[in-house]
């Protein structure tokens, strides 16, 4: 079920849009993956609004390194979860909050982090996720996909790779489609069309 | 002499209801204390994997990773530990308040080891990677039909037990017991239909999974705790319930307002502004049930301390209920925005559901067990030292998590707050009572482990059988009461 898109107008350019905007928000065969490995449990999806606490300033919780100055992300809506199997709004936050999460980083930047999250962040206390990837022989070229972390326990850098699997591709599939924030037009359900009718008539 | 031929038969009519409902229940309370045992040892591993993620990394054990220890020791404790020691509890306070013996008890072990499969394959299926991540229903999809069959097949035989009750009063126990019996269904079915087979936007189902934790505390593990401790209490003290009537209105309390709860838990989400703010209600008037509850038991036990700390069974129905009260009282406080705000999405959520399974269901149902189990088997606890170190303990465990994951979850909502900082502030904010917590986690491990190698001694008659129970002896100086 969706909710009903509503249109409007951006004032300056009078372009129409629509919110929710009616496309596949986000790639569920990799949610499944998320599930799975129990992500929800250290990680939200919900930024609460600032009469809840100020996160929705962070950085971190938004488009990290894409703007000069801080800039605030727009807590989630109804609308954003649309066709999604179930909205994992999250359980406490262990990790960083994830509704911005595909602005963030590349997929190998995922990959990588994924498979073993010190190296990106040493301070991190996520697991890895090492069973999402196989190591395998360099038959001919190697894979563009081939992490280029491998711990130093992998051994024989130059013989073997290390490849994402299906779940992986997917997981990662899923954390890049993760943008919360298509724009809408602020208006609140209920609030009279013209606020000017609604001066005069006091 | 009339009266004495009375109490004679009386007597043999005890003996027989607790021989009719001897195996389902020791069934039941000991492949519980097993799960309780598993989902200890779960719960240590998944706390440790919090702080330190290199703790029993080995590829071959990827299955314990956080994500994934976290709901299969969530699964094993609330439905493999306390639905099943609840039930047990259950059966046998419903045989002895109804006077009914417990008809076919086949029927109810069969569904008992349903029960147990359909646990068992919910854990296992998290653990390998098919699990939901949907709190308290994590177990894979196919899990809850069996779970649900299992439930109801119980549910008939204690329904046609309180038809058969041969005793005119209904005892607020007994009340509380089929309360239960019908909330579990009701709000298992209910939660597991919307969430999984109808269709429904993403969002309303995250309600619903938050409706249904707040309902499974409120309306299944609070009637079972209740019914208990209005059992143990007055029997053990031997003095009537202080007010049958403050029961009642306490019972009415609970069955009118405890479904309204749990969706609190996402105020400020992106749901309709109302609905946080009806269950945040709800679990505010919810303290009037409890002030009820509480005042009507400490009425009952005043100026019995004597009764109170030579009772095992009733030191850990105390506790329960203590807990309990601070349970709810936080609940209460967490409903506010003022408050809740550092409290909601942090330790402090998982910090309140292990108070209310374990600080006050679990405390409760060690209390009944400690009293039904000798009744069963004819012969005593083995080890009165064991039961003194696994209260010492438990309390001491709970109270550490209870500290560590209230401040531990302030501590780091603050951090998340402070939006100018670098995330690793608000990372490693909560690492230090993380690390704390698994302390507490090994101490429950230790506990777990006595208790059950108590309940296996007494099981396997290795006690020291007495005819009178040692522990009313030892009050028995100035008294002769059994």
């Amino acid at each position: 079920m969706k909710a009903v898109p509503v249109e409007w107008a951006d004032a300056e350019t009078g372009e129409l849009f629509a919110y929710p905007a009616g496309k596949p928000n986000i790639f569920r065969q990799g949610q499944i993956v998320y599930a799975q490995e129990g992500c929800a449990y250290c990680h939200t999806q919900m930024i609460r609004p600032t009469y809840l606490g100020y996160e929705s300033w962070r950085p971190d919780f938004g488009k990290e390194g894409t703007v000069e100055l801080p800039i605030r992300t727009r807590e989630t809506r109804s609308g954003d979860y649309d066709g999604e199997q179930f909205a994992y709004l999250g359980v406490q936050r262990v990790g960083p909050d994830l509704s911005n999460v595909g602005y963030r980083h590349t997929e190998q930047w995922h990959h990588e982090h994924l498979y073993d999250p010190q190296s990106k962040r040493d301070f991190s206390v996520m697991p890895s996720f090492r069973h999402l990837y196989i190591k395998r022989k360099v038959k001919g070229q190697r894979s563009e996909l081939a992490l280029s972390n491998s711990k130093s326990t992998d051994t024989v850098v130059d013989e073997y790779e290390i490849v994402p699997t299906e779940k992986a591709k997917a997981l990662v599939g899923y954390l890049m489609t993760l943008k919360k924030d298509d724009p809408f037009s602020g208006k609140v359900a209920g609030e009279p069309e013209d606020k000017k009718s609604d001066v005069k008539s006091k | 002499m009339p009266e004495e031929k009375e109490a004679q038969e009386d007597i043999q009519r005890r003996a027989a209801i607790d021989g009719s409902a001897r195996f389902p229940v020791l069934f039941f309370i000991t492949s519980a204390a097993v799960w309780l045992t598993l989902a200890a040892i779960l719960g240590f591993v998944q706390q440790m994997k919090l702080h330190s993620p290199g703790f029993l990394d080995f590829s071959f054990l990827h299955f314990l990773n956080y994500g994934r220890s976290n709901p299969a020791f969530m699964g094993a404790l609330v439905y493999g530990w306390a639905i099943q020691a609840g039930v047990g509890v259950g059966i046998w306070i419903m045989a002895r308040l109804c006077r009914a013996e417990v008809k076919n008890p086949v029927t109810l072990i069969v569904a008992g080891h349903f029960w147990n499969l359909g646990v068992l394959i919910g854990v296992l299926g998290i653990l390998f990677g098919h699990g939901t991540s949907i709190e308290w229903l994590a177990f894979p999809k196919a899990v809850w039909p069996i779970l649900c069959g299992a439930f109801s097949l119980i549910v008939i035989w204690l329904v046609t037990m309180f038809h058969r009750r041969q005793d005119k009063e209904v005892y607020i126990s007994v009340w509380y017991i089929l309360g239960a019996c019908f909330w579990f269904p009701w709000i298992f079915i209910t939660a597991n239909l919307f969430i999984h087979i109808f269709p429904g936007s993403a969002v309303a189902k995250a309600a619903t999974n938050a409706w249904f934790m707040g309902s499974m505390i409120y309306l299944v593990l609070a009637p079972i705790g209740l019914a208990s401790a209005y059992y143990i209490i007055p029997k053990v003290i031997g003095r009537p319930v202080h007010s049958a009537q403050l029961g009642y209105y306490g019972f009415w309390g609970l069955a009118v307002f405890g479904g309204w709860t749990g969706i609190q838990k996402f105020m400020g989400g992106p749901l309709p502004a109302w609905m946080p703010a009806v269950s945040g209600a709800a679990v505010i008037i919810m303290l009037i049930p409890v002030l009820i509850v509480t005042v009507n038991q400490i009425m009952t036990i005043k100026g019995k301390s004597i009764e109170v700390n030579s009772s095992p069974a009733v030191r850990f129905t105390v506790a329960g209920i203590s807990f309990f009260v601070i349970y709810c009282v936080f609940s209460a406080l967490n409903s506010f925005l003022t408050v809740g705000k550092f409290t909601q999405l942090s330790f402090t959520s998982l910090g309140t559901q292990l108070l209310a399974v374990y600080g006050f269901f679990s405390m409760t149902i060690f209390g009944a067990i400690y009293f039904i189990v000798p009744r069963l088997t004819g012969t005593e606890w083995p080890s009165l030292k064991r039961i003194n170190s696994h209260f010492m303990l438990s309390i001491y465990a709970m109270g550490t998590l209870l500290v560590m994951h209230l401040f531990g979850g302030v501590w780091q909502s603050t951090a998340y707050g402070k939006f100018d900082a670098p995330l690793e502030n608000a990372i490693s904010a909560g690492k230090p009572y993380a690390i704390g917590g698994s302390v507490a986690w090994a101490v429950i491990v230790f506990a777990t482990l006595g208790f059950l190698m108590n309940l296996v001694s007494i099981l396997s008659r290795s006690g020291r059988s007495e005819i009178v129970s040692k522990f009313v002896k030892y009050i028995g100086g100035q008294e002769n009461s059994g």
